[in-house]
């Protein structure tokens, strides 16, 4: 017995130990996990669908990206800067751009890579691909910037992402932010161009920030650029805000909360996906894919998906409930560098009451896809601008203000009242002076800015 | 005179002609210098953009080499997975399509496919529908390119065209023949008795839309799909345009221009015009039809060698400066040499001259005086005073030129002493009165009663007036007169004053008397003998004295010379 005991008291011993490190372990582990995941949300503009009637549905699937943990090391960025020091970028747009470089320099640790592009029609160099440590010497070089002559963008973003390159992989955040005053004169230069690059370099998981400073940019090229690429984009009337942009910009690419992120949304059979509003994504049978390359903390960023839900599919034929969607995302985690999902169902219910169908309506969902639609008609009143056909863009924008207005009155949201109001002054003063160079870029960066959610919570 | 001015024509030619000659030589080789430099520049340039469009060229054929070869080594099962994957990975696949029976499978038609999609479907219409071949087992042209579907519908002489690079056929060739003779291509007719298929693939430039695209498709079997990919034209350039070095010419810019003349990207000093005609050019071939290296010059030439030249330049002009500047020292060396052996061989024979004349009357009176043959004693006592005179201008001759030798080598010495100027000059002239007397100059003597005492060198100061004195009786005695005047100088000292009306002295001649062995040369002089000493000392030692001498001309004509006596 005596031996029988002294022996279970090693394995006992062993236990205790092996709970101990289970202990540590899941301390460890529950670090990670303590550091919050990407929660999805499937919504619909009603919960309640008629028995009969219209039957197509706004999904809204939304994810939101939790604030960064404090105690996680965020992963490192390398930021390629790329300044046009072009002529007219002569005076306070040039220091302010120094100045607002240097900001950027500043919040960057240690571990983050920078460089800095310049261009005019030479494409330079200044700082190749270097960690951030010597700041002072990053500083001094950034202050030598003089402005030069014509403006060679493609060839800028172009050694950029060679800048980029040199440190490739999953371990950085990849971004490149593109300040420009002008029209880029050396190189492929049309915005179907410039997407292209977009496009490619976001397969490499480079985002390209465009950042337009004063009224003579091609905000089409800037907003192609970036929406291929997932970048934000920003417009600046006055260079006196470049600084403020430049940190706002930077808040967003140290906080990325996860990358590569992939969703992919699926219906039941016999429900049918119309059309994806606002993103490129493809609709594959019952299958809706789109894809972003990163989700800051602290944002929530959706997809609204129009779907049309068939007479056949109703209450009785399925039962009182009905499971519309099933959306999941799989994502890159960047600080703990694994790759996670998430997933989230969306459910309709049926009912012949109108009221009961009335009530059930998701406001959140119903403003988000009348502010989006709102986006692509602002989009349209300007390529009707260009045409010339200036009583038709604002007509377009007058009828969307419309829309916003009967609909914000219909359910009562203030936001959309209020919007609808600005648009209907917009659309005034553009029938009253014609599209303004300052008005157009409004228009494009805020329909941008909507379809791409960029704004925080 | 004639002969000297000559002399130094000759040298001056000597001199400056072969200056000027090697000096425009200089700047002929040097201009021959500046072509050949510039000549080297273009060259070296011209191999620049060559070696450039090289490196371009032999990028976009690796891509395309390796884009084939991955095309071709696709796993059947799993075509449409591969393409899609590479498609959403790869930076250099813009689409990828399946086509199979005749038939577009991917990418599907309608909303599963993205919007780019579509539009790639619809750009290539014409192959995918099947109006147009892939081209398999056709001949294989670089030099003819696809061209717009608008164009392919209604022209027949404009069919798509594989563009599969030389390179590559040569590899298919060798492979066929590692496979043994017996195997041949089954699109080749005639080919040989057991065909089997070889997996082909190509390249199209498809010009749609007003721009190039490029389309790379392969087929493994026979009957199989074709398959294949649109290549990302943006990210071929943005990857090829960081490979263009940076110029380190500073007169020029390279500039790579795509088909329709935009400049797609460019590296130099200086902005280029796409609307001016390019220096150099170099074609690029293969996948980028139209495409070119171009090499702009600068207006300020090419060559970085404007400094080297101007350099050069500044040498040459020196070198011919210093040449002439030294030659003309040397030319004014020599004038002065000749000058003053002139002046020293005039002077010696005045000089021979001077002392020859009273020479010859002393020695004529001492002679009648030793024959004893004048008797009376007045003769007597007048040749003797002949005899006197003439000794004493022997010895003021003398102590010129000894004066003169003491003053040039500085040794002159002087014992300032203070004495009555007055009567200094009473006694001077009364001892000369009989001199002027016989010169027939009336003397006009205006000086103070009373005694003025002055602090000087008393025979120097004797030397000056007598030197005076006898340029006076010497050159003016036409004009009858001889003034002297004693007057306070307005800078303290006293002025002896004398003044003639003689015939003075020419302008061009009124400093230069003053200039030892000068001698105003003119008719007047001619037949007049003298050193030319008198005055150059007479000034030496006034200003030795701390005074002066100036000539003025006289107010009724004639010379003024004014003696200034230092105090």
């Amino acid at each position: 017995m005596k031996g029988l005991q002294s022996m279970s008291l090693k394995p006992r011993l062993c236990r205790v130990a092996a709970v101990i490190i289970q202990i540590m372990m899941f301390c460890a582990v529950s670090a990670w996990a303590g550091a919050p995941k990407v929660t999805m949300k499937v919504e619909t503009d009603r919960a309640v669908l008629p028995a009969d009637g219209d039957r197509t549905v706004v999904l809204k699937v939304s994810l939101d990206a939790p604030p960064p943990p404090r105690h996680v090391e965020r992963p490192p960025v390398n930021l390629c800067l790329v300044l046009d020091r072009s002529g007219s970028m002569a005076g306070d747009k040039i220091e302010k751009a120094k100045e607002a470089a240097i900001e950027a320099v500043k919040h960057l640790g240690g571990r983050d890579m920078f460089s800095l592009v310049m261009y005019d029609h030479n494409v330079e160099t200044l700082i190749p691909a270097t960690p951030v440590r010597n700041l002072d010497g990053i500083v001094s070089r950034i202050r030598s910037i003089e402005p030069g002559g014509s403006t060679a963008l493609f060839g800028g973003v172009s050694q950029g992402a060679a800048e980029i390159r040199k440190n490739p992989g999953s371990r950085f955040v990849h971004r490149i932010i593109l300040l420009s005053d002008g029209l880029a004169n050396v190189g492929p230069q049309t915005p179907e161009d410039l997407g292209r690059l977009g496009a490619a370099l976001i397969k490499e998981r480079i985002s390209v920030t465009t950042v337009g400073v004063g009224t003579d940019y091609n905000e089409d090229l800037m907003a192609r650029l970036s929406q291929n690429s997932d970048g934000n984009i920003y417009f600046v009337e006055n260079s006196g805000a470049l600084p403020g942009i430049f940190n706002a910009e930077l808040g967003n690419v140290l906080n990325v909360v996860a990358k590569d992120v992939k969703v992919i949304i699926e219906v039941p059979e016999a429900v049918v996906p119309l059309s994806i509003i606002g993103r490129e994504g493809r609709i594959k049978g019952r299958t809706v894919e789109f894809s972003m390359n990163q989700l800051y903390g602290d944002q929530e960023k959706f997809a609204l998906v129009e779907v049309k839900v068939p007479r056949s599919v109703n209450g009785k034929s399925h039962g009182k409930d009905l499971e519309i969607a099933h959306a999941t995302v799989y994502y890159e985690n960047p600080l703990s560098k694994t790759r996670e999902q998430a997933e989230a169902r969306g459910r309709v219910s049926f009912s012949p009451d109108e009221k009961a169908v009335k009530k059930s309506t998701n406001v959140a969902v119903v403003r988000d896809y009348h502010l989006n639609l709102n986006a692509l008609a602002q989009e349209k009143a300007i390529r009707e601008s260009d045409k010339g056909k200036k009583k038709e863009a604002v007509d377009t924008l007058k009828s969307s203000a419309a829309q916003l207005k009967s609909v914000g009155s219909a359910i009562s949201d203030e936001k959309l009242l209020k919007e609808a109001e600005l648009l209907e002054q917009k659309a005034d003063l553009i029938e009253k002076e014609g599209m303004s160079k300052k008005s157009r870029k409004m228009l494009r960066t805020e329909s941008y800015q909507m379809k791409n959610q960029q704004y925080e919570k | 005179m004639m002969k000297t001015k000559r002399i130094i024509l000759i040298y001056v030619c000597l001199l400056i002609v072969p200056a000027v000659v090697i000096g425009g030589w200089a700047l002929k080789l040097l201009s021959h210098e500046k072509d050949r430099l510039k000549a080297q520049a273009v060259t070296a340039l011209t191999r620049q953009a060559q070696n450039l469009a090289e490196t371009l060229e032999l990028t976009v054929a690796d891509v395309e080499e390796a884009l084939s070869r991955s095309l071709l080594d696709v796993d059947s099962t799993q075509l449409e997975d591969t393409l899609k994957r590479w498609q959403d990975e790869n930076p250099l696949v813009r689409n990828v399509f399946v086509w199979r029976d005749n038939r577009l499978v991917y990418p599907v038609e309608g909303l599963g496919s993205t919007p780019e999609e579509r539009r790639f479907a619809s750009r290539y219409e014409a192959l995918f529908s099947g109006r147009m071949d892939f081209g398999f087992g056709q001949d294989v042209s670089r030099d003819e390119w696809a061209v717009s579907e608008a164009a392919a519908k209604t022209s027949d002489n404009s069919p798509a065209r594989q563009a599969v690079s030389a390179r590559k056929d040569l590899v298919n060739l060798a492979r066929i023949e590692d496979k043994g003779k017996a195997e041949a291509v089954p699109e080749l007719p005639g080919a040989g008795t057991k065909p089997v298929f070889v997996p082909k693939s190509g390249w199209i430039p498809w010009f749609a839309e007003n721009r190039l695209f490029i389309l790379g498709y392969a087929r493994k079997l026979p009957k199989g799909p074709v398959y294949g990919l649109e290549l990302e034209l943006m990210t071929l350039l943005s990857r090829m345009i960081t490979q263009v070095p940076a110029v380190r010419e500073p007169g020029a810019a390279f500039g790579l221009v795509a088909g329709d003349g935009e400049l797609v990207h460019q590296a130099g000093g200086f902005p280029i015009d796409v609307k001016k005609q390019p220096d150099i050019s170099v074609p690029l071939s293969g996948l980028l039809p139209h495409y070119r290296v171009n090499v702009y010059f600068s207006d300020r030439g090419v060559a970085g060698d404007e400094g080297y030249i101007t350099l050069s330049v500044l040498l040459v002009l020196l070198f011919s400066l210093s040449m002439v500047l030294g030659g003309i020292l040397l030319i004014r060396d020599i004038r002065r040499n000749m000058k003053d052996a002139m002046e020293k061989t005039s002077f010696v024979s005045s000089v021979s001259h001077e002392l020859k004349t009273p020479l010859t009357s002393i020695r004529m009176y001492a002679e009648l005086l030793a024959e004893g043959r004048v008797k009376e004693k007045e003769k007597v006592g007048r040749y003797l005073s002949v005899i006197v005179t003439e000794s004493q201008r022997l010895t003021r001759l003398v102590n010129n030129v000894l004066d003169f030798g003491r003053l040039e080598q500085g040794k002159k010495t002087y014992h300032p002493m203070m004495f009555d100027l007055v009567a200094f000059i009473r006694t001077l002239f009364e001892a000369h009165n009989i001199r002027l007397a016989q010169a027939g100059l009336v003397l006009d003597l205006r000086i103070p009663e009373g005694p003025f005492t002055v602090r000087t060198d008393r025979d120097a100061l004797e030397q000056v007036v007598l030197n005076l004195l006898d340029n006076a009786v010497k050159y003016a005695s036409e004009g009858k007169y001889l003034g002297f005047f004693l007057e306070a100088s307005i800078e303290g000292g006293v002025d002896l004053i004398m003044a003639d009306r003689g015939p003075g002295i020419p302008v061009a001649h009124r400093e230069l008397i003053f200039e030892k062995f000068h001698r105003v040369d003119n008719s007047l002089t001619a037949d007049k003998a003298g050193s030319g000493l008198g005055l150059s000392i007479a000034r030496r030692i006034l200003r030795d004295l701390g005074g002066d001498l100036v000539y003025e001309p006289g107010k009724d004509g004639g010379s003024r010379f004014t003696a200034r006596i230092g105090t």
